[in-house]
């Protein structure tokens, strides 16, 4: 199995590089053969990566520690699952896993675009072999996952046990599917620089690509805050660590670039912007893997340091400036007509909507690198962690969703002053009723009051957008309420959808403030039968039972939760656990969530006798909305990528204008 | 006359967030923090664990962690001592040197940290108001006084048509 992988990897590597040159040479040559045998090309390297993961994951299922990766990342008694997602647990691995997500990827596109866009998919798939020819470079000659030992030991040395949760199953997929398929946009945009077609055909071809890439982007980061929460014990989901915010940043940069790209579809302006922001997210992905990788930057994520930095570094540099040179040399071509009118235009709240985003992306670069900056500049380390970046994003936050409450209700090109006064007048009731409302219940931060208020006023926009489009529909069609909300969305899923999204952002906004400034804490040592309390809960510790597998050794603590009248209202488990493999200890939170608050429950310690057990206890208010809003982003997101005949429609005709080089707006419906 | 006034508005925004910033300049530069008992969270939440996890220590919650659990410990102690906040991260200050705050200072190179994002904001923000200027005096716009919700009045009847066409697909 090891040479099988070893050889389908070197194999994938040859057949990324001959598409490459097939690809090229059959567009420049009008030798359509060469294109076909180029795709074919593409397809046979995704099947030979594939191979190369199934050999791996048949090494690791079968404990085959004669491969040297095997052996650092599992053992016998891993449970099956995560001998599966040891795949991703390591470096090589991780690796592998990557590329073989670029091949499926790069796969797909080239299938998509047998017959069309016939100028520039041969270029776009010549840049995707391109970044995958860096990635099956470093599997082939830099960071082996083939490699054997020569004594094979008895057992593994097994997974991170922090990387033994279930969210570390689907979290490093999400976030990797999200990175990877960041490259088709970036790939078909970098396609039409080079080609010289510039107009919006690139951007229809790889819209929901975009949106996937940000799909898959939101639920990474959202696994991962959940696996921080449920894991790591201290009662938090988000600590501003560099590889969190290497995971932050390609998604609020994409976000952006989801917004402004509507301005090119709609009015053929922002070429350069939109093309510059595609560039940034893509690469900020290879930066987030530098940052991974390097050890650069000291990180919790430290599972797959290693010494590669400098080849991702290099990687990063070339791509940069690659583009950078493609974007400069076709500065010209891409002047796009103005077509301005107002600073109360919609055009003008997604313009200053990129400020924010972009402005918060580059608040979390500057200060995850400012401690390499300052040790570079003063010779001095220094930490840049959360109270920086909350004091830095707060204010930015809000002005991100002070935009997203105007964004909806504002017209394109201009909006009278009559008109934002009907439109806005019941939100900014609500958004200070709110704020009235939570001081006079004896909230008094100012943040919050104006956090609070801003949410309420962007919700209040978006049921007055629903309650409008609803209402237009009763009128015009004569139906029935729900029925009338179900046909808007159906009909306009891509500006309803993006509405849903939009709810969802303010619900988990309103999650994260009320869990970052309401969260009390105790901790407190009991034997069995003594309590104590935290908010309006009693605990009781019950006692403490121990059990024993092959695999680990844990320690359960039984907590009883009551009320104030005394009335049970559940049994808590908190254990800690203990890895024999990997010699590690790791604790396994037990958390009762309601729409209220968690009471999230930590067993921070057992004494020697093994009789009193110290608790750590944090009572977290409204953190269930975090994940009731991700949920709410992830059903939007469905919304706006259901097929739409429409939309198809509009592609279409796009490309066919694209063909006839007219300008697709004028052919095509932008949509919203 | 309106781009003055706006660009003016821009300034007082960025003067605004400055000003929201400043208390934390001040806390962090001067560490004149609250003469009140500290609890150890807040202090805790101040000093980075250096186990090498990249947490606070408040957060670090390795149960034999090397660093953070005798800090909380030793935490506790100073304030049961009636120590004040800026004492205690000072006492780690010494002892760690700077790499122990989770925040930089606001001092010297430092307040490059905490001023870049809100330039890079006010810089961006001009960009986008010059952009905005440049297009508007290049752009065709309606007539003053009209209104661009009657402008379908106008519209010649091919126009009224297609629209017409649009609405019923959409609906």
């Amino acid at each position: 199995m090891p040479e099988l992988g070893k050889l389908a990897l070197a194999i994938a590597l040859i057949l990324a590089v001959y598409s490459i040159v097939a690809n090229i040479y059959g567009v420049r040559r009008d030798a359509p053969d060469f294109v076909v045998s180029a795709r074919h090309a593409l397809w046979s390297m995704c099947a030979m990566v594939t191979i190369a993961v199934g050999a791996l994951w048949t090494g690791l299922l079968r404990s085959d520690f004669s491969l040297e990766y095997v052996a650092a990342y599992s053992s016998t008694t891993l449970p099956t699952i995560y001998k599966i997602t040891s795949l991703w647990g390591g470096q090589q691995g991780s690796l592998l896993f990557w590329t073989w997500l670029l091949s499926i990827f790069t796969s797909i596109a080239a299938f998509q675009n047998r017959r069309r866009n016939p100028e520039i998919a041969p270029y776009a798939l010549a840049v995707m072999a391109a970044v995958a020819i860096f990635f099956l470079g470093m599997l082939n000659f830099v960071t082996r996952p083939f490699d054997l030992l020569a004594t094979i030991p008895a057992e593994g040395s097994d997974l991170n046990p922090l990387l033994q949760n279930y969210w570390m199953a689907i979290h490093p997929p999400s976030l990797y599917t999200g990175y990877v398929s960041a490259t088709v946009p970036f790939a078909f945009g970098a396609a039409a620089l080079i080609t010289g077609k510039l107009d919006d055909a690139w951007i229809r071809t790889t819209r929901r690509w975009a949106i996937f890439s940000w799909f898959f982007l939101t639920l990474g980061n959202m696994f991962g805050a959940r696996w921080a929460y449920e894991v790591l014990g201290w009662g938090g989901y988000w600590a501003w660590d560099p590889v969190e915010n290497a995971a932050f940043m390609p998604w609020l940069v994409m976000t952006a670039y989801l917004h402004s790209v509507m301005i090119q579809e709609r009015k053929d302006m922002l070429k350069i912007w939109n093309l510059s922001l595609i560039g940034l997210a893509f690469g900020l992905t290879l930066f987030g893997t530098f940052i991974t990788r390097s050890g650069v930057i000291s990180s919790v994520h430290s599972f797959t340091q290693s010494g590669l930095g400098p080849y991702f570094l290099t990687f990063l540099i070339i791509v940069t400036l690659a583009y950078s040179a493609l974007l400069i040399f076709r500065s010209n071509q891409l002047r796009s007509p103005a077509d301005f009118e107002s600073y109360l235009s919609r055009e003008a709240a997604f313009l200053f909507n990129n400020l924010f985003l972009v402005g918060i992306a580059f608040a979390v670069f500057w200060g995850t690198i400012f401690p390499v900056l300052s040790e570079a500049v003063r010779g001095v380390k220094i930490t840049v962690g959360p109270p920086f970046f909350n004091r830095v994003n707060g204010p930015l936050a809000l002005g991100l969703v002070f935009l997203m409450g105007v964004g909806p209700l504002i017209a394109w090109r201009r909006t009278t002053a009559d008109n934002l006064l009907r439109s806005f007048a019941a939100p900014v009731i609500l958004g200070v009723s709110t704020g009235v409302v939570a001081a006079a219940l004896g909230l008094r931060e100012w943040y919050v009051l104006t956090a609070l208020s801003l949410a309420a006023f962007a919700m209040g926009t978006i049921i007055v957008e629903f309650r409008r489009g609803m209402n237009a529909r009763r009128h015009l069609v004569s139906e029935p309420r729900v029925r009338a909300l179900v046909n808007l969305v159906a009909k306009n899923n891509r500006r309803y959808g993006g509405y849903v999204i939009h709810v969802g952002v303010v619900v988990a906004f309103v999650g994260i403030i009320g869990s970052s400034f309401f969260r009390t804490d105790v901790k407190k040592s009991v034997h069995p039968g003594q309590s104590f309390t935290i908010g309006s809960f009693t605990l009781r510790f019950l006692g403490l039972s121990q059990i024993e597998t092959p695999h680990l050794e844990s320690a359960t603590a039984r907590v009883e939760v009551l009320r104030a009248d005394g009335r049970e209202v559940t049994v808590m488990e908190p254990a800690k656990l203990f890895y024999k493999r990997a010699q590690q200890p790791a604790t396994k939170v037990a958390i009762r969530s309601t729409p209220i608050a968690d009471l999230y429950l930590v067993l921070a310690g057992i004494d020697d006798t093994g009789e009193t057990a110290t608790f750590e206890v944090f009572l977290t208010p409204l953190v269930f909305w975090l994940w009731a809003g991700g949920l709410l982003m992830v059903l939007g997101t469905v919304i706006v990528m259901w097929p739409n005949v429409r939309e198809r429609a509009a592609i279409a005709a796009a490309l066919s204008a694209s063909r006839a080089g007219a300008p697709a707006g004028e052919t095509a419906p932008g949509g919203e | 006359m309106r781009r003055r006034i706006l660009v003016r508005l821009l300034i007082l925004v960025v003067a605004a967030l400055f000003v929201f910033l400043s208390p934390e300049l001040k806390n962090v530069s001067r560490e004149t923090f609250a003469a009140e008992t500290p609890t150890n969270a807040q202090v805790s939440q101040s000093l980075t664990c250096q186990c090498g996890c990249g947490l606070t220590v408040a957060n670090c919650n390795m149960p034999t962690c090397g660093f953070s659990v005798p800090v909380r410990a030793e935490i506790d102690q100073m304030i049961g001592k009636g120590m004040s906040r800026a004492r205690i991260i000072a006492f780690y200050r010494h002892k760690y040197g700077e790499k122990v705050l989770s925040a930089p200072t606001a001092e010297g190179f430092n307040l490059l940290a905490w001023t870049m994002p809100f330039i890079a904001l006010f810089v961006g923000g001009g960009l986008i108001v010059l952009a905005f200027g440049r297009w508007r005096s290049a752009s065709p716009s309606l007539p003053s006084g009209a209104n661009p919700e009657g402008a379908a009045d106008s519209f010649d009847p091919e126009l009224k048509r297609r629209l017409k066409r649009e609405l019923e697909e959409r609906m």
